[in-house]
């Protein structure tokens, strides 16, 4: 028997100094975004400079000042303190729905692809199916059908943001799935007598890990877009919590009166998505994967 | 002859995908457990109101026979009757749908410029400091929610520089010029969203072709370069750039829905936005599906673009 010189590709999991100085500018810029948003929010938790909502902390409409960087809403609430709080909220809802959907996404995809057969070809005709629907109406008409009494609810955020990941995610999952199944390592482990589950998760996965941590780098970045989305247009976290999406969408009222309450935390949003573009484009560079061109 | 064939299965395809899709639209909005009267209405909706909702939405039908009625109609034309207004809905759609296909065309004409020049700007000037301006600007343009972008122009052009309206309330009242005027924002808005996609894959597929052989040969003939760049380079770069295309209508049947919110424009997002607020759903059921015709019909047309501007591909697929 010939010898397997494949090696299962592990080159993610070693970031040292050397690989840090080595890396694409892109990555780096874009993982210091992340660690600033990151430690913000992380500060945001425990304390705000006012209560995030806190009415009267200001003149309602005064504008930006060094006491109220994003200036202060129709009912004086200091815009940064929401924002600041808000960060944590994002961050986790974004991280929670494309885990949810990387995780179902990339085991239906795996063992479609490596499966085949009937299993498949179901699998991917449901795929299409709903890939079809324009994602943002699929994920509003979730939140419908959810009823009221979940509506607004974190829980259905992720839920929604998961279930329009998925489809997506399968895709990929199983193209790489199907290429990796022809390597020799593959073969030999059905020789070896080994299950479908263990074959997938323990030969596939480790090998499909580069194609998939750049796909869940790709789908997070544009998560806060899409939960923003959801939020902006009223069917998101329920008020008063600060999701940002929502935050612009009631500020934008005041667009006229004090534009800051509306682009300070619209520059904050942008900036995290930026971040994690950045970060994206430089950890499929990194990989040897090809470059992203989002969508 | 295989393109036929090809053809054919493609079609067949498509069919079966949207026959699909308005199984899991069904399932979604009306087979989930528990009470869809309920659902729609409320905890706290009175028994007479439930009652209504039920009778309006033939909710004492079996699901499957609602689902082939509901499908069998949709066929046939007919939409059934928005619970809202009371109207049937292919007259509630029709108007609506005009002006989006109006919204997207304009938006889609300026679309292919705000892909194409500033993609040839950087394939020509391949390192330069304008190709890595153009990355970092479509690089930040990319990253901007559309609804922040849409509030951004707003803000820019009709306060801040009041030039253009800040709604686009059209109406048939309005002349052809009022409409023009009020689709600018919301057409630039759309316009610039999928462009951003487009300018990256076009930029290095033009790169790529620019190095390939012919290219070189087509130079070395000694055409000049705008002959070849325009007759040469750019037909062979363009067919990576229609996937991304058939993408982008996608998402502009996704866009319209924030950007028609934004500028008030009375489209077919706004539609489902108000469907969906009214929990309207023969409305919702209708406005969905319409949407997944228009995506997977795009899918397939930029499909058999791709065969038939790529000759290579009739063989090897």
């Amino acid at each position: 028997m010939s010898v397997i010189t494949t090696i299962p590709a592990r080159r993610f999991s070693r970031f040292n100094a050397e690989r840090w100085r080595a890396t694409p500018g892109p990555f780096k810029v874009g993982a210091v975004i992340l660690v600033a948003h990151a430690l913000f929010a992380i500060l945001g938790v425990f304390w705000t400079p006012y209560g995030f909502a806190e009415m009267g902390a200001g003149l309602p409409l005064s504008g930006a000042s060094w006491q109220h960087p994003m200036g202060l809403d129709q009912i004086g609430r200091d815009v940064f303190s929401r924002f600041m709080h808000g960060a944590h909220i994002v961050l986790m809802l974004s991280f929670a729905g494309t885990m949810l959907g990387m995780v179902a996404g990339t085991t239906l995809g795996l063992l479609s692809g490596y499966i085949g057969g009937w299993f498949d070809e179901v699998t991917q005709r449901i795929v299409e199916a709903m890939i079809s629907i324009p994602f943002l109406a699929l994920a509003l008409v979730m939140i419908i059908a959810a009823g009221p009494a979940l509506a607004g609810e974190p829980v259905l955020i992720v839920f929604v943001v998961g279930l329009v990941y998925a489809p997506r995610i399968v895709r990929i999952a199983r193209a790489a799935a199907m290429d990796i199944a022809t390597r020799e390592y593959v073969a030999v482990a059905e020789l070896r007598g080994e299950g479908t589950w263990s074959i997938v998760f323990r030969e596939i996965l480790p090998n499909a890990a580069n194609v998939l941590l750049v796909e869940f780098s790709l789908r997070l970045s544009y998560a806060p877009i899409l939960i923003g989305a959801l939020g902006f247009l009223g069917f998101g976290i329920r008020p008063p919590t600060p999701e940002w999406g929502l935050m612009i969408s009631e500020n934008r009222n005041l667009l006229i009166a004090s534009p800051v309450t509306v682009f300070g935390p619209g520059l904050g949003l942008a900036s995290l998505v930026i971040g994690f573009n950045l970060f994206t484009d430089g950890l499929s560079r990194m990989l040897g994967q090809r470059p992203v061109a989002g969508a | 002859m295989s393109v036929l064939r090809l053809l054919a299965s493609r079609i067949l395809f498509s069919v079966l995908t949207l026959l699909l899709v308005s199984v899991l639209i069904f399932l979604i909005l009306e087979a989930l457990p528990g009470d869809v009267a309920t659902r729609i209405l409320g905890r706290d909706a009175t028994a007479k109101a439930l009652e209504l909702l039920r009778s309006q939405l033939d909710l004492d039908q079996p699901a499957l026979v609602r689902y082939f009625q509901w499908l069998g109609d949709f066929l046939r034309g007919d939409l059934g009757v928005s619970i809202a207004t009371g109207r049937p809905i292919t007259d509630v759609l029709g108007p609506r749908i005009v002006n989006t296909l109006l919204l997207s065309l304009f938006a889609f004409a300026i679309y292919l410029v705000l892909a194409l020049v500033p993609a040839i700007i950087q394939a020509t000037n391949r390192g330069k400091a304008v190709d890595n301006i153009i990355s970092v600007i479509t690089l930040v343009l990319l990253s901007l929610p559309d609804f922040l972008l849409a509030t951004i122009l707003l803000f820019l052009f009709a306060v801040a520089v009041p030039i253009l309206p800040a709604l686009a309330t059209i109406s048939e009242a309005s002349t052809w010029q009022e409409t023009l005027r009020a689709m600018v924002l919301p057409a630039v808005t759309l316009a610039i969203m999928m462009a951003v996609y487009a300018i990256r894959v076009l930029r290095d597929s033009l790169i790529e072709v620019l190095r390939s052989d012919y290219v070189r040969l087509a130079e070395l003939k000694g055409l000049r370069p705008t002959a070849v760049l325009f007759r040469h380079a750019l037909p062979n770069a363009i067919v990576p750039a229609l996937n991304v295309t058939a993408l982008n209508l996608g998402f502009l049947i996704g866009g319209v829905v924030i950007v028609e919110r934004v500028f008030s424009y009375p489209g077919f997002g706004t539609l489902l936005i108000d469907a969906l607020q009214l929990r309207d759903i023969p409305l919702i059921k209708a406005t969905v599906m319409i949407s997944a015709v228009v995506y997977v019909a795009a899918n397939l047309v930029a499909d058999v673009l791709a065969v038939l501007l790529q000759p290579r591909l009739r063989t090897s697929r």
